[in-house]
């Protein structure tokens, strides 16, 4: 089956690392000199902090990105409608989080930061989860076979 | 929908991994449409039934909900 859109096989254990490697850096910011909340924020657009916080949340975004689109080992029909449904539940999580941190609060910052994470992490959890499903009913009919 | 995939495949004497090879898809898939959790596209339903050499009516037919 043609698959449009979707990344390479190969780009899921890229995005990992993507991910993985934000970690770290976001932990240890304060031993690197970058404490957002402590000192005076200046105006200018690429001040450290902006270019700090830039870089860590694009690693993070485009390493979910790369994890969420990457191409199973045999992407077939099946496969296309776990992501779709899969993208569906994610949206609607996404949306219904985002009414709801609306009305309850004001920090706009915060809720960026939620929607930019939500709709990719959500969706990676629940396809991630059917596959592990669907793995565990073969395993399954295997042990009664 | 219904179908006898599982018993069309133990005539034939092959496995859910051999189907899949055949037609091109992964193991899981054949799995869940012999457990009906998933309704194959016309086209995939057209290469399993031509793996058996039987219409597809034969072995896919309407469930009474559908």
């Amino acid at each position: 089956m043609k698959s449009r859109f979707l990344f390479p096989h190969w780009f899921r254990y890229l995005g990992l690392a993507l991910f993985l490697i934000h970690i770290p850096i976001v932990m240890f910011k304060k031993e690197m000199g970058f404490n957002m909340h402590d000192e005076p924020v200046s105006d200018h657009l690429f001040n450290s902090h902006h270019i700090f916080f830039m870089t860590t949340t694009l690693l993070m975004a485009i390493g979910l990105f790369f994890i969420a689109f990457a191409k199973e080992r045999i992407e077939d029909e099946q496969i296309f409608k776990l992501r779709l449904d899969s993208l569906q539940w994610a949206i609607y999580v996404n949306y219904i989080l985002l009414v709801v941190s609306l009305i309850l609060s004001k920090d706009t910052e915060h809720i960026l930061f939620l929607n930019l994470l939500v709709p990719l992490v959500f969706f990676i959890v629940r396809f991630r989860w059917k596959i592990f499903q669907n793995n565990r009913l073969i395993n399954k009919e295997e042990g009664q076979a | 929908m219904k179908n006898n995939i599982r018993v069309e495949r133990a005539i034939k004497n092959i496995t859910q991994a051999e189907l899949a090879e055949l037609i091109g898809v992964s193991r899981q898939t054949i799995n869940t449409i012999e457990s009906n959790r998933y309704v194959p596209s016309t086209v995939l339903a057209l290469k399993i039934a031509r793996v058996f050499g039987k219409p597809v009516e034969d072995i896919f037919s309407l469930d009474n909900e559908d």
